[in-house]
């Protein structure tokens, strides 16, 4: 994973003494609430319902056991206890009191960590593919081009205030799992026909109350003028972009209105970039910048030689428990190498919120890592964590410790391995709760038989139209809606996150008016009975929905309901 | 291409460019609303330093023959997390006056205005210089290239 040099270790520190300097003025008077709020946003201090929650930047997902255990530490320290991984690869803290906040930023950065551009209307924390530079199915490893781009975005003096947030991901596969059709920009890193890099560019997708799919800006941008072409989009955006109105704020709008003439001004602007300005061919990338951070990927240690040793890959199985060989076909993923594999540590297990990892277990996560991974984890957009350089042959040994941590339960993708955000138990924006319907979704489904004979399926929960729970892109969403001071929960069949398995990116329909909480897992269950009573072949339960169409899921959902929000019943 | 590298704290009591009422007869360092110099350019003696004010949603390209002719743009923050007008300001315009902050302008923007090339601030009156001072002191070099230094540490010796 990316090693810090003595500038970055620089960097951090001196963020986190600005960030110091701006709390002690805000605590000792000088620094009002509203001035003060965009300064700590950007460093991922976040005020909610019950204390500032503070979002840890993960940059691209990576992880070190070392980093880990500091976060361990700040949670024992300064929280209650836990932390919350979250669909943007980052690490949430819920309960640390503001004025100890530049004391974590202090030991964040012992550990080359921070929160910079996490929150606030600015470029935030990049995300890729949680298998980027293991995944078999790779054509370019996106890492060394997300670190240039955190690199450009950090601190970037023109982008600081942009009209609303700016959310960058990047795949350099040929499976797309980190959902880049939904963000502001999404970078498709592959090879033209020629053999050279470039990355097809979207511009304009989003969730929130106006979803939308990312459209396509150009097809083949070489890689040397990725950032010039960026930052052409981010300056058409700033100039341009509302800022009259909250909801109409995003890129996504401006695209969608301005349509053909936000292409042509991005490319006007991208030529005049490069043509007229003093200095604007100096962000071209050479090859020697991008030979150099990419040095900082090297696969680690050992790892090379155990792949070329490699004969037998086989996972044994024969006389292997059921549970085991369970956990084997969920949990364990294809390897680029021979002789290694990459793991899965389910963060979604009864009993905690999907995400959750309290101190202990990011210690122990972290001592797994150190055992089996080189030391290196990963954070996934699904919320869980990976061990990406795990031996064939340690497999069996990882599983035995993976359980004793209570991290091998054998459901990724499955149902029970749902993204939700915190919710309404922590956050200030929702309008209901996602973790007690989350878990009361984990309860009734609790049969691992049933689990499996239902197969792949996504389950997205947000808890506001914020949709940090991507329920757009759930095959199955759960939307928490406030009614007349009430929780209710709108849902929605057939959306899509833009992989192989879901389709092409898309939100999902709502099947009409919104559920009681309590009505919720009755609803869960009576989509997936349609599913299974409509299944033909070896349908997943996208293919059904896609084929049957939400309608015939909405009648099954009605005839479970007891309840309906008052104002939709009248309406 | 590398401009001065401290910005200029603008004493609102001292500043000699200060704003005219329409129809007034042309003076020495007057800010003008860009309305007032739309009316005024083409019997603007050229000997007279002139400043406008320019709001941030003017596109700065279409002033290329206004602005050889002015000796202080100010441009303007509404509100400061309104982050506009650092994208009004480009080399491209090969702009050699002076460039001004005013409206809500606070300490912590300092960085920002100096590594997007303002020469100067007006500060929100509520603003302490000490702070001020400071808030332009923690970084000893950035990732990108900017105002000051056009090369991104990418492309620096040093690197």
């Amino acid at each position: 994973m990316y090693q810090y040099t003595d500038f970055d270790r620089q960097f951090v520190h001196a963020r986190a003494a600005q960030f110091r300097d701006q709390l002690q003025r805000h605590l000792s008077g000088q620094l009002a609430e509203d001035d003060f709020r965009p300064l700590r946003l950007q460093n991922g201090w976040y005020v909610q319902r019950h204390a500032p929650m503070l979002r840890v930047a993960v940059p691209y997902g990576e992880l070190s056991s070392r980093q880990l255990r500091q976060l361990a530490l700040i949670a024992r320290r300064f929280d209650r206890g836990y932390g919350h991984f979250t669909t943007r690869q980052n690490l949430q803290f819920n309960w640390i009191a503001l004025h100890q906040a530049a004391d974590v930023m202090d030991m964040l950065a012992a550990v080359d960590m921070h929160g910079i551009q996490t929150s606030g209307n600015c470029i935030r924390n990049i995300t890729t593919d949680a298998w980027a530079g293991i995944a078999p199915d790779e054509a370019v490893d996106p890492r060394p081009y997300c670190e240039i781009l955190r690199q450009w975005s950090t601190l970037h003096p023109e982008f600081a205030f942009l009209p609303r947030k700016f959310k960058i991901a990047v795949t350099g596969a040929a499976e797309d799992r980190a959902a880049i059709g939904w963000h502001d920009i999404g970078l498709h890193l592959l090879r033209n026909d020629a053999g050279e890099v470039g990355f097809e560019v979207l511009v304009g997708g989003g969730m929130g109350r106006t979803p939308l799919i990312g459209t396509v800006v150009s097809p083949f941008v070489p890689w040397q003028q990725i950032l010039v072409f960026i930052e052409a989009i981010v300056r058409v955006y700033n100039r341009l972009g509302r800022r009259d109105n909250l909801y109409k704020a995003r890129i996504k709008i401006l695209v969608k209105a301005e349509g053909e003439r936000f292409v042509e001004a991005v490319r006007r602007e991208f030529r005049d970039i490069l043509d007229r300005d003093a200095g604007g061919r100096e962000h071209l990338i050479p090859l020697a910048e991008l030979e150099r951070v990419a040095n900082h990927f090297r696969t680690p240690g050992g790892v090379a030689e155990h792949a070329s040793r490699a004969v037998a890959d086989d996972i044994a199985l024969s006389d292997a428990p059921p549970a085991y060989r369970r956990w084997v076909e969920r949990n364990v993923h294809a390897h680029r190498l021979p002789g290694h594999r990459a793991v899965t540590l389910s963060l979604k297990r009864a009993g905690q919120a999907p995400g959750d990892a309290s101190a202990d277990q990011m210690d122990a996560a972290a001592a797994l890592a150190e055992r089996f991974s080189h030391g290196e984890l990963r954070v996934t957009h699904d919320q869980n964590l990976v061990l990406p350089w795990v031996r064939t042959g340690d497999l069996r040994a990882l599983w035995e410790a993976a359980r004793a941590a209570s991290f091998a339960t054998p459901n990724i993708g499955l149902l029970t391995d749902m993204i939700a955000c915190p919710g309404g138990d922590f956050c200030g924006l929702a309008n209901a709760r996602s973790i007690p319907v989350a878990a009361a979704i984990q309860e009734r489904f609790d049969d691992l038989d049933l689990l499996y004979d239902i197969g792949d399926i996504d389950l997205h929960i947000s808890g506001c139209i914020n949709s940090c729970g991507h329920h757009h892109s759930g095959h199955i969403g759960i939307l928490g809606v406030d009614k007349d001071g009430d929780e209710w929960y709108q849902v929605t069949v057939g959306g899509s996150d833009g992989s192989t398995l879901s389709g092409a990116a898309v939100p999902g329909k709502v099947i009409g008016p919104s559920f009681s909480a309590d009505e919720v897992p009755d609803v869960i269950e009576a989509l997936i009975e349609t599913y299974r009573a409509h299944r033909a072949g070896g349908e997943r339960f996208i293919d059904t929905a896609r084929r049957i169409g939400a309608p015939a899921f909405r009648g099954a959902a009605d005839a479970v309901r007891r309840a309906t929000a008052h104002a939709e019943a009248t309406a | 291409m590398s401009k001065l590298s401290t910005i200029r704290f603008v004493d609102p009591v001292q500043d000699p460019w200060q704003p005219r009422p329409d129809g007034a007869a042309p003076v020495p360092q007057a800010l003008l609303s860009f309305a007032q110099w739309s009316a005024l350019r083409g019997q603007w003696p050229a000997s007279l330093a002139v400043g406008v004010i320019l709001a941030n949603t003017i596109d700065v390209e279409t002033l290329a023959d206004d602005l050889p002719r002015w000796s202080l743009v100010a441009l303007q923050f509404p509100k400061w997390t309104d982050g506009r007008a650092y994208s009004q300001l480009r080399s491209r315009m090969r702009y050699g006056g002076e460039v001004r902050a005013t409206g809500e302008v606070l300490v912590d923007m300092l960085p920002l205005l100096q590594r997007n090339g303002f020469d100067a601030a007006l500060l929100r009156a509520d603003q302490n210089l000490d702070a001020a001072r400071r808030a332009l002191r923690f970084f000893a070099g950035h990732y990108q290239g900017d105002a000051l230094r056009a090369r991104p540490l990418f492309n620096r010796a040093e690197a």
